[in-house]
């Protein structure tokens, strides 16, 4: 458990230290900015459209899967390419405890900036149109999604130094395009994962996501759970792979 | 009945059959060896696959083919063999944020020992002064112990090194070498890769000796010293007719061979004094003007690709 807990604690620390941060910070801020100039002095009605055709749609489109993809990318890719992945896995514990601590730390450090970045948005919401209950089911939407998107990059990452450009064609070819173009493909879409649970918790949220929706039904359970399965399957993968595989 | 000196008696580290190739390329090439308490050496050129066996030994590649054992275990199928095995890798395998001691005790937590440990093993390689900087402003010799400390955390049974000497300067070389020695005198089976003969020398009594993946020799340090004595050397000469040198030394016994360029002789012989002394002779009494002499081919290598051929 110490384990874990340091590799976790090391995977923050790495992976939200440099340059790096600051500019995914900004870019996780910027939801809130736009949504402090569309949300103020306008009807409840008005500003819960605003906010979710602009600051809502960015993060979810934009920033929670940049942020994941560099951020997971980093998390076991870092350590391969840097050859610090020896330090970790000539170690009496199981692979699976490592990819789990390193998907762990990936995630806690995606929340952090991504997090921040939707309750900001959330709080913008709450100042200019009082509608303060959408908050807090934004930041476990963001949550859910970005356990998605962590688990599935911590992989591409490991495999390939090339892992941000096909995670950002995976994006928005994949996520932005051909799920909305397909129908049923957004039941396999990892941002609408969190966009389901929200719907189930937000007031008026399922007809204004009626588009992102389609035919997916909102449900927190459900959305936690997939996201849940995701992330132990990445880890079993992950684990595999440092097992089998070489690690040159 | 004789053992052959590639094994070691009580073996910590069995190397059986062992191959690894990747793609066309191989890299080791059905080698059997093994180590035990004490120091031993592995000594290659460049390239001669040191650290694909120690990645090997270590369960970081898995064998082509052939198998490795340390402690009786896989490494590759058993995680507790890493409570006993440690390896510090040739790359700087390192993090730029942390401390020295910090990545000490990070290796020392998830080793399963204390921070104690890790103030031990920072001591035992000297770098308790910069114990607290930060990894990314130490030069070479400062990370290579730093790795070392984090590898000697707990003093494991079996120690394997790649090149860990590279970078440092003769003081630290010093310390390094001395803490290897007492860890092979209490007993922990430790191997050091290195392409410096001489550096093996200093430090163990019983060297491997790999080229081309192959085992070229194995023993101690002194038969090595005495195959490689045995070498033909290769001299080029330069002057102005080098057929009638050539027909000249051909009659000298130690000569092995001559061949002929524009200008120049290259003279394989047993003993190069001998053809030093003779050569100035013979050229003197034909008349020959001599521009240049001077050995070639006595790097390290040749004197490993030697020892191949002659297995």
């Amino acid at each position: 458990m110490k384990a874990f807990a340091a590799v976790t604690r090391a995977t923050v620390r790495q992976l939200l230290g440099g340059r790096r941060t600051v500019l995914l910070g900004l870019l996780a801020l910027v939801p809130a900015v736009v949504a402090l100039f569309l949300v103020a002095d306008t009807g409840e009605a008005v500003a819960m459209r605003r906010f979710h055709d602009a600051p809502f749609a960015l993060t979810f489109i934009l920033v929670l899967p940049v942020v994941s993809l560099v951020l997971g990318a980093a998390a076991l890719g870092d350590e391969r390419r840097d050859a610090t992945i020896t330090v970790l896995v000539l170690r009496p514990h199981a692979r699976e405890t490592l990819v789990g601590a390193k998907l762990l730390g990936a995630w806690l450090a995606a929340m952090a900036i991504v997090g921040t970045g939707a309750a900001a948005a959330g709080a913008a919401l709450g100042i200019g149109a009082g509608r303060w209950d959408v908050l807090a089911p934004l930041v476990l939407a963001v949550a859910v999604s970005g356990l998605g998107y962590v688990s599935a990059f911590l992989l591409l990452g490991y495999l390939t130094q090339r892992a941000v450009l096909i995670g950002l064609i995976y994006v928005f070819v994949w996520e932005n395009a051909l799920s909305f173009a397909v129908d049923g493909l957004a039941t396999v879409s990892l941002f609408r994962l969190g966009i389901t649970g929200y719907a189930a918790l937000v007031d008026g949220a399922p007809r204004l996501l009626a588009d992102v929706l389609g035919t997916l039904e909102p449900g927190v359970a459900g959305a936690v759970a997939k996201a849940a399965v995701i992330a132990v399957v990445a880890v079993l993968v992950g684990a595999r792979w440092l097992r089998r595989r070489d690690i040159a | 009945m004789t053992v052959s000196p590639a094994f070691a008696p009580d073996p910590t580290i069995v190397v059986d059959g062992v191959s690894k190739w990747f793609g066309q390329k191989v890299a080791v090439s059905d080698l059997s060896c093994s180590f035990g308490p004490g120091l031993t050496g592995l000594l290659g050129p460049n390239g001669a696959g040191k650290t694909t066996l120690l990645r090997m030994l270590c369960g970081l590649l898995t064998p082509s083919d052939g198998t490795v054992s340390v402690l009786g275990q896989d490494p590759r199928r058993t995680p507790s063999v890493y409570r006993e095995l440690a390896l510090v890798p040739e790359e700087d395998a390192v993090y730029g944020y942390q401390t020295a001691r910090q990545f000490a005790r990070y290796a020392a937590v998830l080793s399963g020992h204390g921070p104690a440990d890790a103030d031990d093993a920072i001591d035992a390689v000297a770098l308790g002064d910069a114990a607290d900087r930060p990894i990314s402003g130490f030069s070479k010799g400062m990370r290579q112990r730093a790795k070392v400390a984090a590898a000697l955390v707990g003093r494991p049974r079996v120690l394997v090194l790649d090149e860990p000497l590279n970078g440092t300067d003769p003081v630290q070389r010093l310390r390094l070498i001395e803490l290897f020695r007492e860890l092979a005198d209490a007993g922990h089976t430790v191997v050091v890769s290195s392409h410096v003969l001489a550096e093996v020398e200093r430090m163990a009594a019983r060297v491997l000796a790999i080229v081309d993946g192959k085992l070229a020799a194995a023993g101690d340090v002194t038969a090595i010293r005495r195959a490689m004595i045995d070498i033909p050397y290769r001299v080029r000469i330069t002057l102005d007719r080098p057929r009638e040198l050539a027909t000249r030394l051909m009659a000298d016994e130690a000569v092995l061979g001559v061949e002929v360029e524009e200008g120049t002789l290259h003279v394989e012989t047993s003993d190069l004094a001998g053809l030093g002394a003779a050569v100035p002779r013979l050229a003197s009494d034909a008349g020959i003007r001599l521009t240049g002499f001077e050995p070639e081919d006595e790097s390290l290598e040749s004197v490993f690709r030697y020892l191949v051929r002659r297995r």
